[in-house]
């Protein structure tokens, strides 16, 4: 038995449609649903197909089928399931898959299948093929409503373990090794996860009640001497200062800079991450990611220079604040507590550093604290001027990068003002050349830099435990469309076998 | 009658006991810039240092002093405590109070009322209140009495109401006395050991709430307060700290609210004549 | 004032509170659409999706046509399909509901009884060595928060002295059935229940006690005890009767709070329960359940209000010509 303690417990039933749209609910589903691909330490790996080949012309991938495969319930996996998948996703939508990029799909024979694509679409490999669940025709073919689907027969797939149960109060799993997988065998007999608060782990490590659990930073060493492995996840998430920049003088690019250059940024990761972060830079991606590119117009700390560039747009200093026509150089910076929310979200401590540090400046910050969704909704209707957020999705496939910049959702950026960006970012996601599309991507984190419609504040970095009885390790690139758990399930399958 | 209370009070073993105890709190508390070089939002250690001659109390997660922002955090509680036990009890007893001598309709409406703030859990109204309104420490003393006041509402009717049917309350009505008179002359006084209890748990339940509405992380959590220290204290109880910094705020927290109810206690013998042991008489 | 007055009053309150429960929830920033799907930086936002979760959701529906749906669908005892849990409220509730009686209910009973005992025991010895040393144990107790109190057993009996699971209300699939289960039931439910027992017990003592003082000075005990009644009948049979009306209603309006109360324990303890349920569904805009759990409070809130109303005329019957 395999033990893994998570926080909140409850992510969805472990079904393609009932889990819980965030990288625990996928994680859950994925032992028991298999993809196309998979991606292991180093890249793809063959999961369901075991080759695949791209028609550069047709725009078109081939995909050549495991044999041998079958449902849970004996029923054999064919080409026929894939087909029905990709068209399945058209009429009712998986979250994780922008269905429409697959044209139309075509059975060659039992196992051979063609995927032929829209457009030029580089994350075709990891975020379709890598990310889809393949589904069961035979079952879902006459659900009308796959959302409300929640008979048992809802999760059969093929993947190397079975759901045994599912407990939504308790906020628990248990899995059972499905002993037909022709992909490896796996290598425990049952895998739960359970509930329990974080402050625990260390303690229920110790006493042999869990085997693995995302733990804090500071108990990493001690636990490391009692023989256990802590793992320290890539920097996938970032914590943001968004900016109004549609209002006032925070339109001014030159004096977003000013701001930043005002942030000590390093000293928010000492004092208030206690050194468990990585300092933010102003090119959106943090520097072990491999897309990364170094930009020119990083802001270091510089007081000097914030207080040029304020001056240059014609504000004086009286006692000890800004002002210009009588009027002070005041902002409101909203926040939300950080206890609920991702572990290294800014919340009052940051705040209160940088209102802090911003004073030293000549800038007064007046604090307003919200509930985390009322913060959400004040960003998404613009009334706002600073803002401290955060998002995930920086480990995965690249594409997300122009989300984040141009998309419409509060946690983007949303700027369109430069046009040399956006067409960039058009032309990334097209790029199937690696070393072309990584010169594309530097293009647009300096030219992101340049503008700094947000500030990138810092990193987390997240540290998983375990006592080694499995082998977990951080995928490249994140799981499927890109999730920073270290609960692969290759881990959970012994492939030489 | 008030040189009165007070000889009364300081004859009273609780009563002095509980003043002491809140002095010791409330001294400190108005005497913090003395007792400690730090100011309560100052970096001025490094991170989680134990106690120690410069930190008598360690530091934080942030390294600010812990024992300062305790000081701090004691008049911001202790401001909650008293401005939300007045405001609420006052409330109370005003609806409580009238619903249980007007009677009738008006009763009825009321407590039905009453009965409706009673199921809106506190989270959505503190949810409601910050997305409208700009947090602060007086909204946040308005928000906790609206809370807090009407179970005691609940209790003041039914109190007020058996007092009502007494013999000599029958008897002052039938004289032609009025109702507000009754109220401040004959039912008032007799309401004194339920209303010291009320107040005192008022005030608990305000410094509680304040804790726990930040623990939820609903509540303005750069206010220095002990709620929002035990709340960050609480993330840590992986590490040591727990003994330097929760325990002594919890410790405080719970002398505090000592202080206040064996006040309440005291308040109670001297309040209430018939009470009192025959030497005093 | 007749029943079906009262009744009337009680149904109108009923249909008045249901109604501010379905509107102020909506009335919080943000919307079931950004808070499930928002933050989540992986989701593919395609319109097609988005077409069907602003259906799914109602959020092309008025107030006004929600309002409707939501009036005729509680009238055929629907309470609609949770956001967030893809299932219907009725079921998620039911489900959760068990846990939060076993633990609430279980600590109300015996919280309720040792408040009550040891205040008529305290209140009658005024001055007493029991009565002292009891009021200053119990208001050192009334000191501490629900959550503190909490993780303070937690860290005592779970971590240093590990007698107690550290979380949950059973070992999962620990393959336990009938008695063995009951005990791995217990030993889970020991902690939280103490707690909730410890932070209960104060403030129902605090107040029999008062009541209680007043009660024994009263002619009408002195007559009792003139008459020759036993010291414990006058306790209990005379002064008790009386001091009990503001006990009862301090446990009825308590009663309210019952779920929203649990939450700080049940958080403590990860114990599965409609505290948690109705914050998570606070946080997550869930309306249908953030409603469905309202109504049952309301419901729960009435009708012990309104027997507590009637236990008044049985224990006080001053208050029925009232």
């Amino acid at each position: 038995m395999y033990t893994i303690a998570d926080q909140t417990g409850d992510w969805g039933m472990p079904s393609p449609y009932g889990h819980y749209p965030r990288g625990p609910g996928y994680i859950r589903m994925s032992l028991v649903f298999d993809t196309l691909l998979w991606k292991d330490t180093k890249g793809l790996v063959p999961d369901l197909a075991s080759s695949w080949q791209f028609n550069k012309e047709e725009n078109s991938y081939l995909f050549t089928l495991q044999k041998g495969v079958s449902w849970h319930d004996g029923q054999p996996f064919s080409a026929r399931d894939v087909a029905f998948t990709f068209e399945y996703i058209k009429k009712h939508p998986y979250k994780w898959v922008d269905g429409s990029v697959v044209k139309r799909v075509e059975v060659i024979n039992d196992h051979t299948v063609k995927l032929v694509l829209n457009k030029k679409y580089a994350p075709f490999l990891h975020n379709i093929a890598g990310t889809m669940p393949i589904l069961p025709e035979h079952i879902m073919g006459n659900i009308d409503s796959p959302v409300t689907f929640r008979e048992s027969v809802a999760l059969i797939g093929t993947g190397p373990y079975k759901v045994v149960d599912y407990n939504k109060q308790q906020g628990t799993y248990l899995y059972q090794a499905n002993s037909d997988y022709r992909m490896g065998r796996p290598i425990f007999d049952r895998i739960r996860f359970i509930k329990m608060r974080q402050e625990m782990y260390a303690t229920a490590l110790e006493r042999g009640r869990i085997n693995a659990g995302q733990v804090p930073g500071e108990i990493a060493d001690s636990l490391r001497q009692k023989g256990f492995t802590v793992l320290a996840g890539p920097h996938d998430w970032v914590a943001k200062m968004t900016i109004n920049h549609k209002k006032g003088i925070l339109a001014n690019r030159q004096f977003r800079h000013a701001l930043a250059a005002a942030i000590d940024r390093q000293a928010l990761v000492d004092i208030c991450q206690r050194g468990f972060a990585l300092a933010g830079g102003n090119g959106l991606l943090p520097s072990d990611n491999r897309w990364f590119s170094k930009v020119t117009d990083d802001d270091p700390y510089d007081l000097n220079r914030a207080s040029r560039i304020i001056e240059g747009l014609g504000y004086v200093k009286k006692d000890r604040f800004y002002e210009k026509d009588g009027k002070l150089l005041q902002f409101e910076l909203l926040m939300s507590g950080s206890g609920q929310r991702t572990q290294g979200h800014p919340g009052e401590r940051e705040a209160e550093l940088i209102r802090d540090q911003l004073a030293l400046a000549g800038i007064k910050i007046t604090l307003r604290s919200l509930d985390p969704k009322t913060l959400d909704a004040m960003i998404k209707n613009w009334k706002f001027d600073l803002a401290l957020s955060g998002h995930g999705g920086l480990g995965g496939d690249p594409a997300s990068v122009n989300r984040f910049i141009g998309g419409k959702s509060f946690n983007s950026s949303r700027y369109e003002k430069n046009k040399q960006l956006n067409v960039l970012m058009q032309q990334q996601t097209g790029e199937t050349g690696e070393q072309k599309r990584k010169k594309l991507l530097g293009e647009i984190q300096e030219l992101y830099a340049y503008e700094m419609p947000t500030l990138p504040l810092y990193y987390p970095t997240w540290f998983w435990a375990h006592d080694n009885s499995a082998d977990l390790f951080y995928t490249n690139q994140g799981i499927a469309i890109g999730v920073p758990l270290p609960l692969n399930k290759l881990s959970f399958v012994d492939m030489d076998n | 009658m008030h040189d009165n209370y007070k000889t009364l009070l300081k004859n009273n073993g609780m009563g002095r006991a509980g003043i002491g105890l809140i002095l010791l709190v409330l001294l400190p508390a108005l005497a913090a810039p003395l007792l400690s070089p730090y100011l309560p939002g100052e970096y001025s250690g490094s991170i989680f240092a134990p106690p120690s001659g410069s930190y008598w109390l360690g530091t934080n997660d942030v390294g600010q002093d812990i024992w300062t922002r305790l000081l701090y955090g004691a008049r911001t509680s202790l401001l909650i405590g008293g401005g939300v036990a007045l405001l609420a009890t006052l409330t109370a007893l005003v609806v409580g109070g009238s619903a249980a001598l007007c009677g009738g309709l008006y009763d009825q409406v009321v407590m039905r009322f009453v009965d409706a703030l009673l199921v809106l859990p506190a989270v959505l109204i503190a949810i409601l209140a910050s997305a409208y309104l700009v947090p602060g420490i007086s909204l946040l003393i308005i928000l906790l009495a609206s809370l807090i006041w009407p179970q005691a509402a609940r209790i003041f009717r039914a109190r007020i109401l058996s007092l009502k049917e007494e013999g000599y309350i029958s008897a002052a009505r039938t004289f032609g006395a009025s109702e507000t008179y009754l109220m401040v002359r004959h039912i008032l006084p007799l309401l004194g050991p339920i209303l010291s209890a009320v107040i005192v748990q008022h005030g608990r339940r305000a410094i509680f709430m304040e804790a726990g509405l930040s623990f939820l992380g609903v509540s303005d959590p750069t206010l220095i307060s002990w709620g929002s220290m035990l709340q960050h204290a609480l993330r840590y109880t992986y590490l040591d700290v727990w003994k330097w910094w929760m325990l002594p705020t919890g410790l405080l927290l719970s002398m505090t609210i000592t202080g206040l109810a064996l006040l309440g206690f005291a308040l109670e013998t001297i309040s209430d004549p018939r009470l009192l042991p025959a030497g005093n008489r | 004032m007749g029943k079906i007055k009262i009744l009337l009053t009680y149904l109108t309150a009923f249909l008045l509170i249901l109604t501010l429960c379905f509107i102020l929830p909506k009335m919080m920033a943000g919307d079931p659409l950004m808070a499930l799907y928002g933050d989540e930086a992986l989701v593919v936002m395609t319109p097609q999706l988005q077409a069907e979760l602003i259906e799914r959701f109602a959020l092309n529906k008025t107030l006004f046509e929600q309002f409707v749906a939501f009036w005729g669908a509680l009238a055929h005892g629907d309470l609609g399909e949770s956001y967030a849990y893809n299932a219907p409220v009725a079921e998620v509730i039911v489900k959760a509901l068990p846990w939060t009686l076993l633990l609430v209910g279980s600590a109300f009973i015996i919280s309720a009884l040792f408040g009550i005992l040891l205040g008529i025991e305290s209140g009658s010895r005024r001055g007493g060595r029991l009565d002292r040393s009891l009021l200053t144990c119990l208001m050192l107790l009334n000191g501490f928060p629900d959550f503190v109190m909490g993780i303070l057993l937690l860290l005592l009996f779970g971590v240093l002295l590990a007698i107690f699971p550290l979380a949950g209300a059973v070992t999962p699939y620990s393959g336990e059935t009938g008695f063995s289960l009951v005990i791995d039931i217990l030993h889970h439910l020991a902690l939280p229940l103490g707690t909730f027992i410890l932070v209960r017990i104060p403030g129902i003592y605090l107040l029999t006690r008062n009541s209680m003082v007043m009660q024994m000075e009263e002619s009408y005990i002195m007559t009792a005890r003139a008459k020759g009644c036993s010291e414990c009948k006058v306790r209990y049979h005379h002064s008790a009767r009386n001091s009990l009306l503001p006990v009862l209603t301090l446990i009825g309006t308590q009663m309210a709070s019952i779920i929203t109360g649990a939450l700080f324990v049940e958080r403590v303890f990860s114990y599965p329960g409609l505290g948690n349920l109705l914050y998570e569904s606070l946080l997550n805009r869930d309306y249908p359940m953030i409603q469905g759990i309202l109504l049952m409070m309301t419901l729960m809130v009435l009708v012990i209000n309104l027997l507590v109303d009637l236990l008044y005329t049985r224990f006080d019957p001053r208050v029925a010509h009232a």
